[in-house]
């Protein structure tokens, strides 16, 4: 880098150098010469100019063969990892405990190991940090056994309280996580994110703002951490977790990116209290590659910001045996197509992250070739109905009658929509959970709604909106530079067609998109969500009168009753009924209006590319993919 | 010259806080939460307000109070977006890919476009100046994704003689410089043929040719030097364009410059590198106007760089 500036610093001074000495030398051959001599001089003028000219020719591909001789001395080692894959976005962050991304996830999994990990392909928790853990009988405590030969990749031991530090952080609101939400079920960690809210919000209202101060603050957060939340390291090996209440799903969590570990003792070197605020502040330097200790099967050995990833097989990772391609690179490119062409050209084995939107994806998942995977995802493709009495500027709003929203559902033809609008043949979703993506849980798809007219008609009428009287002013709201305008249009001509309900269509700018949907600032509004663990809860809390993500505002004392009940309910067929009740009961007032499923498109070539196992949930254990060249 | 420099010089700093001060206010104008994810789910209010209060982002005057004290200590801030990089190394590895693919770019343009140009001054009325023309014509018609996703695909994808993309080696220049020059070369070889052309009528080139220089010489050696000077004043703010990057080449051919920062910064809302990336390409426009002023006084001896203009 350094040489870079310098030699850019001195080739751009050089023009200078060479221009100004011809300058010179131009001017003083000719000075003492009379005016008409000097325009008769013909034996000088051509000398002169072609100085010029050669200076300028000189200049000129000096200036020219800069760039290419900078970019040679500093181009690096271009050998081919053992396992190349592509994604568009530069990843947005690679800390465990505040990530929320797929593809950090992804990358996350490589390079720190839970304490437990998904066998793939059956999707099945096993021992990974932890070698073993009992749960007690009432389900509210669990106690995981760590490997004694699980390493960090500085050699140092993987002990239980590198877990504490790190679920603790993900506890703090100085790390701002946005899966907090998943350690909700750890005794005593919603009121710790309270305590030290409070905490920290005192000390800046106060009048002692000092290092000492809010080093004294943090020790006093970790104080009250140890005894009120239940996560706590027995001894070095040891782990002990209590729930506030039985979770059938902790397991699977702890596999999860939030609940991985942290090098506690290198960590704590970039983390500092401030002292105008009484946060912490971390210094991000510790993810880069100069420190980064990681206990996963791979170490980070490069990042380049907006260029790519270079993992390194960990030498100190307890299987690391098992661990299959030895190098693992992650390039960012942008582009789809571009994308497309370094996979043809085989310089990428895999392209886990091809937009669904994209016309040229359609148009590769048409062509019906063998590289191109279309695999269902859990996810749902859905529109918010605004559920509350009145808009934000007072109007009433005919959509708080589910009556009015039950007969736009229904007249929507999905097959329409995944077969000639987004083409790439999505199912069809009569649910909000996806059919087929949980194990033991069968969404309740006889009470979705399916396309029919005749009812549609009936029930608006039935409402007082006959042909659409009423219903002017309404809009469908969706975020631009994603691929939803074309899908809205669908929709808007359907309804205009067959209920005479006339809608216009309001692109809106991502950020502004999210303020307003989180503030009922719409009609209709495009969204669309994943589950991120393997329970129904995953996609039905997201109803809940006070949840966060509640966009419709729609609430239902009986839905939070229901899910209330299940929460305490210890049999398993009694507690999945129970959601499939409450899942029928949210489908019956169609406070969002399901679409369908998402799917992903994944770009590989299976005969060389193995142990993939794309699956809905994104599961993946990329250190056993094989890989034949 | 040298008080022309330090005039300017001295003139910088104002510059850069006038524009820091409206960049500053248009983007808490903006509406809308940085630290939201659009397709996401929200975590609790209460990690919102303290995400938000962590970055400073709670009231402008924190946030201003924070970014000065950041800047004086040579930190531009966190990228919001990229929340494990600093703008400062965001920048830091963005700008030299940016300025080299820029200059090899910008003296491709040069070379071809007053080529090109020269071509057609040499023979007005030709073939070869008509034909020049019209090759200019559509280099300035033809936005650059096009020209570049056409030559990606012939070069790389077709013929494979190039790698898709990717800042590896010098060759990995040859079709993005290429693309970005096109635009920039028509203009350029556009200029140089018509400046050429009134030149070539002048009193002092009528007098060089009548002291029996040839066509040739006289175009090359006296009359291209004033007919360069419109292609000066095109450079400044040209060289300063390409070298800041451009968003869409950036795209096509997967460099890591800057130019993608630009549009992708305001979009999500990163107030920190919007402010760091606007002020670096204004910090870049004034330094190569000052260039090319200093530039047209050995162009054109005529011109008097001490007079007010």
């Amino acid at each position: 880098m350094a040489l870079m500036t310098s030699s850019l610093l001195i080739s751009s001074s050089l023009p200078f150098v060479v221009v100004g000495a011809g300058a010179v030398d131009s001017v003083t051959s000719t000075t003492d010469l009379t005016e008409l001599e000097r325009v008769t001089r013909l034996d000088v003028l051509p000398d002169i100019a072609e100085d010029h000219r050669v200076r300028l020719t000189i200049l000129y591909l000096l200036l020219l063969c800069t760039a290419p001789v900078l970019v040679w001395l500093t181009g690096s080692d271009q050998r081919r990892a053992d396992f190349t894959w592509a994604v568009g976005t530069e990843p947005n962050t690679l800390d465990p405990q505040r990530m929320s991304w797929l593809k950090d996830i992804r990358l996350a999994e490589c390079l720190f190991e839970p304490l437990v990990r998904m066998r793939m392909p059956d999707m099945i928790p096993e021992p990974a940090a932890a070698r073993a853990w009992t749960v007690s009988n009432d389900g509210l405590t669990y106690t995981f056994s760590l490997r004694d030969n699980a390493r960090w990749s500085n050699g140092d031991a993987v002990r239980a309280s590198d877990f504490v530090y790190a679920w603790r952080r993900a506890m703090l609101p100085d790390s701002s996580a946005d899966y907090i939400g998943l350690m909700h079920c750890i005794e005593g960690a919603k009121a710790f994110f309270h305590f030290r809210t409070e905490q920290v919000t005192a000390y800046r209202k106060g009048s002692t703002h000092s290092a000492s101060a809010a080093a004294r603050l943090h020790e006093a957060t970790v104080a009250h951490f140890d005894q009120t939340v239940g996560v706590r390291a027995i001894d070095d090996h040891t782990l002990c977790v209590q729930l506030v209440r039985r979770t059938p799903y902790f397991i699977e969590l702890c596999a999860f990116a939030t609940f991985m570990p942290v090098h506690a003792a290198s960590h704590r070197r970039f983390v500092e209290p401030d002292p105008g605020t009484g946060m912490l502040k971390t210094d991000t330097q510790w993810i880069k590659p100069d420190h980064l200790v990681s206990n996963g099967p791979y170490r980070l050995a490069r990042w380049r910001f907006k260029r790519d990833i270079l993992l390194v097989a960990n030498t100190d990772y307890w299987n690391a045996a098992d661990v299959g391609p030895r190098t693992i690179v992650q390039r960012i490119i942008e582009s789809p197509a571009t994308q497309w062409l370094s996979f043809r050209g085989g310089e990428v084995d895999w392209l886990p992250e091809l937009p669904s939107t994209s016309t040229m994806v359609a148009d590769l998942v048409a062509e019906g070739r063998d590289t191109v995977h279309v695999i269902p995802g859990a996810g749902t493709y859905f529109y918010n109905f605004n559920c509350k009495p009145y808009f934000t500027d007072g109007r009433e709003n005919p959509l708080a009658d589910p009556r009015v929203r039950r007969a736009l559902s229904m007249a929507v033809d999905r097959s329409t929509l995944v077969t000639k609008v987004t083409r790439l043949g999505q199912p069809i979703a009569r649910t909000f959970v996806p059919v087929d993506v949980l194990p033991g849980y069968s969404a309740p798809t006889d009470a979705g709604l399916v396309f029919d007219l005749a009812n549609a008609k009936r029930l608006l009428a039935e409402a007082g909106h006959a042909d659409g009287r009423g219903l002017e002013g309404l809009a469908i709201m969706y975020n631009t530079g994603a691929g939803h305008e074309r899908i809205a249009q669908a929709i808007k001509a359907m309804w205009q067609e067959h209920l005479g309900v006339s809608v216009t269509l309001e692109g809106v700018e991502g950020r502004r998109f999210s303020d307003r949907l989180k503030n009922q600032d719409y009609a209709i509004a495009r969204a669309g969500w994943f589950g991120d663990y393997r329970d129904p809860t995953t996609f039905l809390d997201k109803f809940l009168a006070e949840n966060g993500n509640n966009d419709a505002a729609w609430s239902n004392p009986a839905f939070d009753a229901m899910l209330a009940e299940a929460a305490m309910t210890a049999e398993v067929p009694a507690r999945i009924a129970l959601l499939e009740q409450a899942e029928a009961l949210m489908l019956d007032e169609q406070p969002i209006m399901p679409l369908f499923h998402y799917v992903s498109v994944h770009v590989f070539d299976a005969k060389r590319v193995r142990n993939l196992w794309p699956n809905a949930w994104h599961l993946r254990r990329l250190e056993r993919v094989q890989i034949s060249r | 010259m040298i008080r022309l420099l330090l005039i300017r010089l001295l003139q910088l700093p104002l510059i850069l806080a006038v524009v820091f001060a409206v960049t500053f206010a248009l983007t808490w104008i903006i509406p809308g939460n940085p630290l939201e994810n659009p397709e996401g789910k929200r975590p609790p209010a209460e990690v919102q307000e303290a995400m938000k209060a962590q970055y400073n982002l709670d009231s402008w005057h924190s946030f201003l109070r924070g970014y000065v004290a950041g800047v004086v200590h040579g930190d531009f801030g966190p990228s919001l977006e990229y929340k494990d990089w600093r703008v400062t190394q965001i920048i830091a590895s963005g700008l030299p890919v940016s300025m080299l693919l820029g200059l090899g770019s910008l003296m491709l343009a040069l070379g071809i476009g007053v080529g090109v140009g020269m071509i057609g001054a040499l023979r007005p009325g030709s073939v070869l100046d008509l034909g020049s023309l019209g090759i200019a014509l559509l280099g300035i018609s033809l936005p650059t994704f096009v020209t570049g996703t056409m030559l990606l695909a012939l070069f790389a994808g077709t013929l494979q003689w190039i790698p898709v993309g990717g800042w590896a080696s010098p060759v990995d220049m040859i079709l993005p410089a290429l693309t970005l020059s096109l635009p920039a070369a028509a203009y350029i070889a556009r200029l140089i043929r018509l400046g050429l052309g009134e030149v070539m009528t002048s009193n002092f080139v009528r007098t060089a040719r009548a002291k029996g220089l040839t066509r040739r010489r006289v175009l090359f050696d006296h009359a291209l030097k004033v007919a360069f000077l419109p292609v000066l004043s095109f450079l400044g703010p040209a060289a300063a364009a390409a070298m800041t990057g451009s968003f869409v080449v950036e795209k096509i051919f997967v460099i890591p410059g800057l130019g993608q920062h630009f549009v992708k910064a305001v979009s999500s809302k990163d107030q920190f590198l919007i402010l760091g990336v606007v002020l670096i390409y204004a910090t870049m426009l004034v330094l190569f106007n000052l260039a090319v002023d200093l530039a047209y006084a050995w162009f054109d001896p005529r011109i008097d760089l001490a007079a007010p203009v």
